[in-house]
């Protein structure tokens, strides 16, 4: 008995669980007291989502990609290329996607010999709004590059929030509560690629850029 | 429009195009801290306090291991759907790499259920193999006769068919299967009804690889 348990603590020791080797944020400064704790905070949320049979997203604005995961494992991961915030501060907790973006489906026709192309991401949108609850708008938008005119349109809208953003300095405060915004600037293929992983009601949780 | 509008309109306009140009050109893209309004998180205040900052490594690093915790500590498949992937991993390592089919997302109407439809999508989520066939029959299901056409029969015995599926099938719930197929052409595509399809050469190895319990991440 004795000889089975030291074997068994030997065992421990060669083999180390997968648990010691994965960090979770391995970009993480451990020097940097607000880095550990909105790493912690992030974490404090995953651990919820893991511990269920389900898919849900990490948007990791430090990073600046988003990662779709179950159970702590990194199913895929999606560059951002640039990313617009507002009220940073109202960003915790989890978030769940209200609707994914709609596609429109094709139907079988029993009477027809035509066959119905099914779908693929090449029907996915290439930019959409996605609302959240609680309350968080996350839109993802094109490149100049992929859609120019709908940059112009959504580039327009940005300038137009900052114009409302420093007004709020100088006019009294709004009495509606702040919606946060999230708009992820994705190449076209990435966001086809986010619009087919989400799922109605699908987690989300978000990682914060912390001042150094 | 009179001779002082058309300057006034031309000078705001103008205006409006040397901000919005200042703005999307002279910003930088990646640059998170400089966006006008991201109100970033400050720092803790004295974070001299090494007791402090060891405690919060601590509780960041045991937060770590809790998740680490959750991930499969034997091997695992994981099902892209968008790009019709099948994969057999353990930990970080692919041990396998497969080219499937996934479900074609097409919908058919049940008859006379009142709207109700059948949406040929692959699941999402975690599942696990719930059972490992061989040589496994098809039992066609209503929508296998509806969407040709074809009345459903009564005789059970009419709706199985052999040879279909290949030579083996893992099942993970709800009537899908991981099973082999005769239209290896139409691998990499999404054209099934929810089933993952592979080849015969990486079901036998999904099929040897995997146990009953094993988890399926299908996104």
């Amino acid at each position: 008995m004795v000889v089975c348990a030291i074997l068994l603590l030997l065992l421990s020791c060669t083999f180390p669980s997968w648990g010691a080797e994965i960090e979770a944020f391995p970009d993480l400064n451990l020097n940097d007291p607000a880095s550990l704790k909105e790493g912690s905070r992030v974490l404090e949320e995953e651990l919820k989502l893991a511990s269920r049979p389900n898919t849900y997203l990490v948007i990791d604005l430090v990073t600046q990609s988003v990662h779709i995961k179950a159970r702590g494992v990194d199913l895929h991961h999606i560059p951002i290329m640039r990313a617009f915030v507002e009220f940073t501060s109202l960003l915790t907790g989890t978030f769940r996607v209200t609707a994914r973006p709609a596609v429109v489906r094709r139907k079988i026709d029993p009477t027809s010999s035509v066959e119905q192309e099914p779908i693929s991401l090449a029907d996915m949108p290439t930019y959409y709004e996605l609302s959240c609850s609680p309350d968080l708008t996350l839109a993802v938008l094109p490149t100049a590059k992929d859609h120019p005119l709908q940059w112009i349109w959504t580039s327009s809208h940005r300038v137009w929030r900052h114009l409302k953003q420093w007004g709020r300095a100088w006019l009294p405060t709004d009495s509606h509560s702040p919606r946060p915004l999230l708009e992820l600037t994705l190449s076209a293929e990435h966001a086809q690629s986010l619009a087919w992983s989400l799922v109605d009601g699908m987690p989300v949780v978000i990682r914060r850029v912390t001042d150094k | 429009m009179n001779g002082f509008a058309r300057p006034t309109l031309l000078v705001s306009l103008a205006a409006a195009v040397a901000i919005g140009g200042w703005y999307l050109f002279l910003q930088p893209d990646t640059d998170m801290a400089s966006n006008a309004s991201t109100k970033s998180l400050s720092s803790v205040g004295s974070a001299s306090d090494g007791t402090a900052l060891r405690g919060l490594q601590a509780r960041y690093k045991t937060l770590s291991k809790h998740l680490s915790q959750f991930m499969p500590q034997q091997s695992y498949i994981l099902v892209d759907t968008a790009r019709n992937h099948l994969y057999v991993k353990r930990r970080q390592d692919v041990l396998l790499d497969a080219i499937a089919s996934t479900g074609s997302g097409i919908i058919l109407d049940k008859p006379g259920d009142g709207g109700a439809q059948w949406i040929f999508d692959t699941p999402r989520g975690e599942f696990v193999v719930q059972s490992k066939l061989t040589n496994p029959v098809w039992v066609k299901p209503d929508w296998a006769f509806i969407e040709e056409g074809l009345i459903v029969p009564k005789n059970p015995a009419d709706r199985v068919e052999q040879g279909v599926l290949g030579e083996y099938a893992l099942g993970f719930g709800k009537g899908y299967f991981i099973h082999g197929t005769l239209y290896t052409r139409l691998l990499g595509k999404n054209v099934t009804h929810g089933c993952i399809r592979l080849n015969d050469g990486d079901l036998k190895n999904v099929y040897q690889l995997a146990r009953v319990g094993t988890p399926i991440m299908i996104f």
